[in-house]
């Protein structure tokens, strides 16, 4: 994507003010989006991002430069505009030259690249949702049908001699079902995304995707309002993960922990969770949505306990907050594109398998809210408070699931819910998103099977 | 590759290809942004990223195409993607702006913002943390002290001889502060968004930081049950933005929106405007014309409570059978046309904020909203949605609250407005536009509080 030599020059001019360490991140990305609204194709719009991102650290100073102008002259200029911010003695500088290029272990096999399949193909598939949409129910009164996919080009190269390029391929298919009466409307939405290619929209089980998303709309539109009050909260596998992702993920990224500002931060080896959780991320699963092969810092991709048995085991960590921590990278320095600097990031983060099936779960809740589907949610990572919305909800009354409700929000501070985590289901099930934070948009999977937290604050229009 | 150089080849080489209309949209962004963590420079990153978008007319279909690498190989990268999402999209197409002559000649481009040179930007945020540690022992650290400056320069051309351009500069400053007493951590921010970084006084910023942060310690809960709220005027431009696309008529063509149908109704209570200024100075949307060379002009959407008109593009202008009203917007060259509002307000009233909850007998008051991305249904209205603030009792506000939610629904919300402040300012979350308000008295919403 660019040639050796000016990759080298650049790093070179990178540390010409004292820098320690130079990085320079070269991406070309194609873009496909198509939308099916209305049962027309409204949307197909493909496109090209090409940038190159060039990073300075001198200590704990990092500076961050990029750019689309590919030319000598423009990378040598951000490198230069870079190295400016560094204000330091130049002396000899350490670097690994001349780069030799590693190879990268590919572990999530792709098979159709996405611009290798003919559009009218692909939307077949957005048609034959549609009409599983349509044909649900008659109070479905829009379908709106997405295709994404992508096609991104990396070569990552630093001055302590890492030079390795990745491609990395991701496809999405997302379902949106509203359903509307006279004086109501309500959504329901399903987005199964993995990092494969073309393969993974074929193969989709569309029946029970475009159903699920249909029915939850048609449930919604005939929910009561929730209550307001603490009890007992029910939630299932999936993307039920994402409380455990707002409450716990962000307060364990390096990015929070370095400075301080996380609850967890100085307690490896402390009891910070109910016995029974045992939380996990894995960017090494087969082809899953948050999956890569390596970072964007070029560090292999591996699988993090973070938490064991209810025992804090570490952290996730990105190489420059691995300074102020005195730390190693662990492979988890991750960024939306070349317009941002990586930090410490989630790839597929889990809650681990207990042993309760989800059938005693609910026999065993008296009074409380069984949260089905779970909408996005954030936290502030100073203090842990997070909220989270329900897509799908229902009472639990006597051991039984009673009638939906909706407009449900869940509050409550991360630190304090994963201790309360009472049951722990068998049926681990992962559900891709999309994670905002300063390091951009970024794909990553939440998982867990179901579980009950013994007390939750929910939020809803029934004050009692 | 030149723009120029770039424009003329796409041209030429689409027309040979058989391509009747095309347009190319440009846009560049030069920006730079700092962070300060306790003295030292934490972050710091320069840019500069310009790309194109590609609108065309083929076989009277439209196709789009995107593309940040000029070169030979985009043009024929862009023509042939073009051609194959033309062939594919089914909806109306729509011809080209062929622009006229009603453009205002507004620069919004400020050349004493561009002159401050990164030294001072520096040494400002360097000053307010310094400030911010020294206001209060109960300080324990700012979690943001960050400075963003961005140039947005854009550039339209068709192949039917429109030619405009554009340029808008600004800065904002954004210093978070998390104190803490016994075991309690509270966090808040100062924002502010402006041309003239001499008008911000360091000490009046840290004051503010870090008094809105303790203001937050010392948390109480109160019972769960219906109260008269106001929204501050953070919370009430926040919330607006999350339900702003309600406004468009992209939107209610797509019975996606519970304002169909109601041209010259009452949506609102009779003490709300809203106004829609594309010259606002200090604006983040200004601009002289859309992404489709459309020229911009004022507009007021709701009048006294009534809906006058939606926000319209060239396509959802010609299928109601009106006027564009210069609202077709890409959010940036990547994407394709939608409809948004530009610099989009709730024009203020008279009453100050201290005078809006001096007339509550009991209430609470809602600073900050969080999880709008998640907890709120932009086309029913509905929300429940995580929030801080305080309870007030006879005028007086009585202590902070723990964490809460609220509930309702904004179109019923926007009819229980009993009383608009005059504190107007405008809400940082701008991908909805650049949306305003000032602190608002809502009748009653239902509260849950931890």
């Amino acid at each position: 994507m660019l040639n050796k030599a000016l990759i080298e020059d650049v790093l070179n001019a990178a540390l010409t003010t004292g820098g320690d360490f130079s990085e320079v991140f070269v991406e070309d990305r194609f873009t496909n989006r198509m939308s099916l609204q209305s049962s027309k194709l409204e949307k197909s719009l493909s496109g090209r991002d090409f940038g190159v991102g060039i990073r300075v650290f001198k200590g704990l100073n990092s500076v961050y430069a990029y750019t689309n102008d590919f030319s000598k002259e423009g990378l040598l200029q951000a490198a230069n505009a870079a190295s400016q911010a560094i204000q330091s003695t130049p002396g000899e500088h350490n670097i690994v030259l001349p780069l030799v290029k590693q190879t990268v272990n590919t572990i999530h096999p792709i098979h159709l690249m996405p611009n290798s399949v003919e559009k009218t193909r692909k939307l077949q598939v957005l048609r034959k949702a549609d009409q599983i949409v349509r044909d649900y129910h008659s109070s479905i009164s829009q379908a709106i049908i997405g295709l994404l996919e992508e096609e991104q080009h990396v070569l990552i190269a630093n001055s302590e001699g890492t030079y390795v390029e990745d491609t990395r391929v991701r496809s999405r298919l997302v379902v949106n079902a509203i359903a509307s009466n006279e004086h109501d409307m309500q959504t329901g939405f399903y987005g199964p995304g993995r990092y494969q290619g073309f393969e993974f929209i074929e193969e989709l089980d569309l029946e029970h995707y475009a159903k699920e998303a249909s029915r939850i709309a048609v449930t919604m539109l005939h929910a009561d309002p929730a209550p307001s009050g603490k009890f007992p909260v029910v939630i299932d596998n999936e993307f039920g993960g994402v409380i455990f992702h707002e409450a716990c993920g962000h307060g364990l990224e390096a990015a929070a922990v370095a400075k301080n500002n996380s609850v967890f931060a100085n307690k490896v080896g402390e009891k910070v969770a109910s016995d029974l959780v045992t939380y996990i991320d894995d960017g090494t699963i087969t082809n899953e949505w948050g999956s890569i092969n390596i970072d964007d810092e070029g560090e292999k991709a591996r699988k993090n306990v973070l938490i064991e048995n209810g025992i804090l085991k570490g952290y996730l960590i990105d190489k420059f907050n691995a300074r102020r921590m005195n730390a190693e990278s662990t492979g988890s320095g991750r960024r939306e594109s070349y317009k941002f600097a990586p930090t410490s990031r989630m790839t597929n983060t889990y809650i681990a398998p207990g042993e309760s099936t989800p059938e005693e779960i609910i026999a065993n809740t008296e009074f409380g809210i069984y949260a089905k589907y779970m909408g996005g949610g954030s936290v502030n990572p100073a203090t842990g408070d997070y909220n989270f919305a329900v897509n799908e909800a229902y009472l639990v009354k006597d051991g039984k699931i009673d009638k939906p409700i909706r407009g449900a929000t869940l509050i409550g501070n991360g630190a304090k819910t994963i201790q309360k985590v009472d049951m722990v289901g068998n049926n681990l099930g992962h559900g891709a998103g999309m994670c905002g934070a300063s390091s951009g948009s970024i794909p990553v999977n939440v998982g867990q099977p179901m579980l009950r937290v013994s007390e939750i604050t929910v939020g809803g229009k029934e004050a009692n | 590759m030149e723009l120029l150089t770039f424009r003329d080849q796409l041209f030429a080489e689409g027309e040979k290809l058989g391509f009747t209309d095309l347009e190319l949209y440009y846009e560049k962004q030069s920006g730079f942004g700092c962070q300060i963590y306790k003295g030292e420079i934490d972050d710091y990153r320069s840019s500069t990223v310009n790309g194109v978008s590609v609108r065309g007319l083929y076989n009277g279909k439209m196709g789009y195409a995107y593309t940040e690498k000029l070169d030979e190989d985009s043009v024929s990268f862009l023509l042939d993607n073009i051609k194959e999402n033309s062939s594919l999209i089914e909806d109306d197409p729509q011809d080209l702006f062929e622009g006229n002559t009603n453009y205002e000649k507004i620069d919004f481009y400020s050349t004493r913002l561009s002159e401050i040179s990164i030294e001072e930007k520096i040494d400002f945020l360097k000053k307010v943390e310094k400030k911010i540690y020294d206001y209060d022992k109960r300080v324990v650290q700012t979690d943001y002290a960050a400075i963003q400056d961005q140039l947005v320069e854009k550039a339209l051309f068709n192949n039917k001889g429109l030619a405009l351009q554009d340029r808008n500069n600004f800065l904002f400053v954004v210093f978070s502060v998390v104190v803490k007493e016994n075991d309690e951590i509270k966090s808040d921010f100062y924002f502010k968004l402006t041309k003239d970084l001499h008008s911000l006084n360091p000490e009046d910023i840290a004051k503010e930081a870090v008094e809105k942060s303790l203001s937050h310690l010392g948390g109480k809960s109160y019972s769960n049950k219906t109260y008269p709220v106001i929204l501050n005027n953070f919370a009430a431009s926040s919330l607006l933005a999350t339900f702003s696309p309600s406004f468009s008529a992209k939107s209610v063509q797509d019975n996606q929106s519970r304002l169909k149908g109601k041209i010259d109704h009452k949506i609102a209570s009779s003490v709300v405007t809203l106004v829609d200024n594309p010259h606002l100075p200090d604006g983040i949307r200004s601009g002289t014309f859309d992404s489709e060379g459309v020229p911009t002009k004022q507009l007021t959407i709701v009048e006294d409570g009534v809906l006058k008109t939606y926000f319209h593009n060239l396509k959802t202008a010609n299928k109601d059978g009106v006027e564009p009203t210069g609202h077709g917007h890409k959010s940036s060259y990547k994407d394709s046309v939608g409809v948004s509002p530009s610099n989009f307000y709730v024009e203020p009233g008279n009453k100050s904020y201290e005078e809006l909850y001096a007339g509550l007998e009991e209430g609470i008051i809602i600073t900050s909203l969080a999880g709008l991305h998640s907890g709120a249904n932009p086309i029913s209205g509905d929300f429940s949605l995580a929030a801080d603030g305080f309870y007030v009792k006879d005028g007086k506000i009585v202590s902070p609250t723990n964490q809460m939610t609220i509930a309702g629904n904004f179109f019923e919300l926007m009819q229980d407005i009993v009383d608009v402040g005059s504190d107007l300012i405008f809400s940082p979350m701008d991908s909805y536009g650049y949306i305003g308000s000032p602190s608002l008295t809502i009748k009653g919403l239902a509260v849950t509080v931890d």
